[in-house]
């Protein structure tokens, strides 16, 4: 368990972290966001993510990664929250790769 | 299936808006169709739109890893078709067509491209009934006009509407709403019905890119949380 505990490392890389602070804080992101959801983007998280990250790679401690795991959790979940309309397939549709009905084949 | 009930049949699922589906003017590949049709223009724009745009090269790279490898010749294809459609996904062929007669600008492939992506996406990782099920064809298309930029300010400037506060939202509505009526005979009542039943399911599921992507820049930035999907969800 303590060799996968050294494996760890932040789902995203520091940079990572602050390159989506710099765009959620843009001009254009606010603007866009306003147009979409009519509210302004909370964009702090990505900023606190980032030094988390920074401390992370200094002290390798257990309270900077379960906070950027919550905080990634948080994400996931949001993007999660509804129940889906359809059925997930397990497989993907066994006709896809199947050639075209048409007798000539297609030249692209 | 005699003439008449398959006609009937092909009006009823949007067949008829894309007369080149069973029989072309001119023969597939032949002189007459690369002179007399924007062919080879479509097959140039789809191909800059595979190669170049964000939003094409993440779906594409999504549907591989659903077991869904996109082929250029085998699951597109340019024809003329009837109206002001610029495309469609066949979900019996597996095949997303484009309508070279409608679509002049690279811009506008790009973006068709991306929508018809999105439906082929959703068919390749869901169980979607296009026929029989309002509610799984509503989805498609909200996610298709939410998160191709069909309903960017931009865009909706260009047709004369004019919002600004959630105006996507109203937009992507309006666009699902005249995407289900262009193909499937039902009053717009309930079209409207199915769309309200199923659009904050649908509006906030932006597999697979994570996030609604309003211009190249989100696009990249979702290619590449895409790209390092691995690492994010073993660290997770």
């Amino acid at each position: 368990m303590a060799g996968r505990e050294a494996l760890w490392r932040p789902p995203r890389t520091c940079d990572e972290y602050w390159s989506e602070f710099r765009l959620c804080k843009s001009v254009w992101n606010r603007f866009h966001h306003f147009y979409t959801f009519g509210t302004t983007p909370a964009c702090q998280q990505w900023k606190d993510d980032y030094y988390t990250c920074h401390e992370w790679e200094k002290s390798s401690s257990t309270e900077t990664k379960e906070s950027l795991q919550q905080s990634e959790r948080a994400r996931v979940a949001e993007q999660r929250k509804f129940p889906p309309v359809w059925k997930l397939r397990q497989n993907p549709p066994a006709d896809w790769h199947l050639p075209l009905p048409q007798d000539t084949p297609r030249d692209s | 299936m005699d003439q008449s009930k398959q006609q009937e049949e092909e009006e009823d699922y949007g067949y008829n808006l894309f007369p080149e589906r069973h029989s072309g003017k001119f023969k597939k590949g032949s002189i007459g169709e690369s002179l007399f049709t924007f062919n080879h223009k479509c097959q140039l724009m789809l191909k800059f739109a595979l190669e170049t745009s964000p939003y094409a090269k993440l779906l594409l790279d999504a549907m591989k890893s659903s077991g869904c490898t996109v082929h250029k010749g085998r699951h597109f294809s340019c024809e003329d078709c009837d109206g002001i459609v610029s495309g469609g996904f066949d979900a019996t062929s597996s095949q997303i067509v484009l309508c070279q007669n409608n679509i002049h600008q690279q811009a506008h492939m790009n973006r068709v491209v991306t929508h018809e992506l999105i439906h082929a996406f959703d068919h390749c990782r869901a169980h979607v009934d296009w026929f029989n099920n309002y509610k799984h064809l509503a989805c498609s298309e909200i996610r298709a006009a939410n998160l191709s930029g069909d309903c960017s300010f931009s865009n909706e400037l260009a047709r004369f509407n004019f919002g600004f506060k959630q105006h996507h939202q109203t937009c992507v509505r309006n666009r699902a709403l005249r995407s289900i009526l262009a193909v499937r005979k039902v009053s717009r009542e309930e079209a409207e019905k199915v769309v309200d039943e199923v659009f904050d399911t649908c509006f906030n599921d932006h597999a697979p890119f994570g996030r609604i992507p309003h211009s190249k820049r989100d696009a990249k930035f979702a290619y590449r949380d895409f790209q390092n999907r691995d690492r994010y969800f073993a660290n997770l």
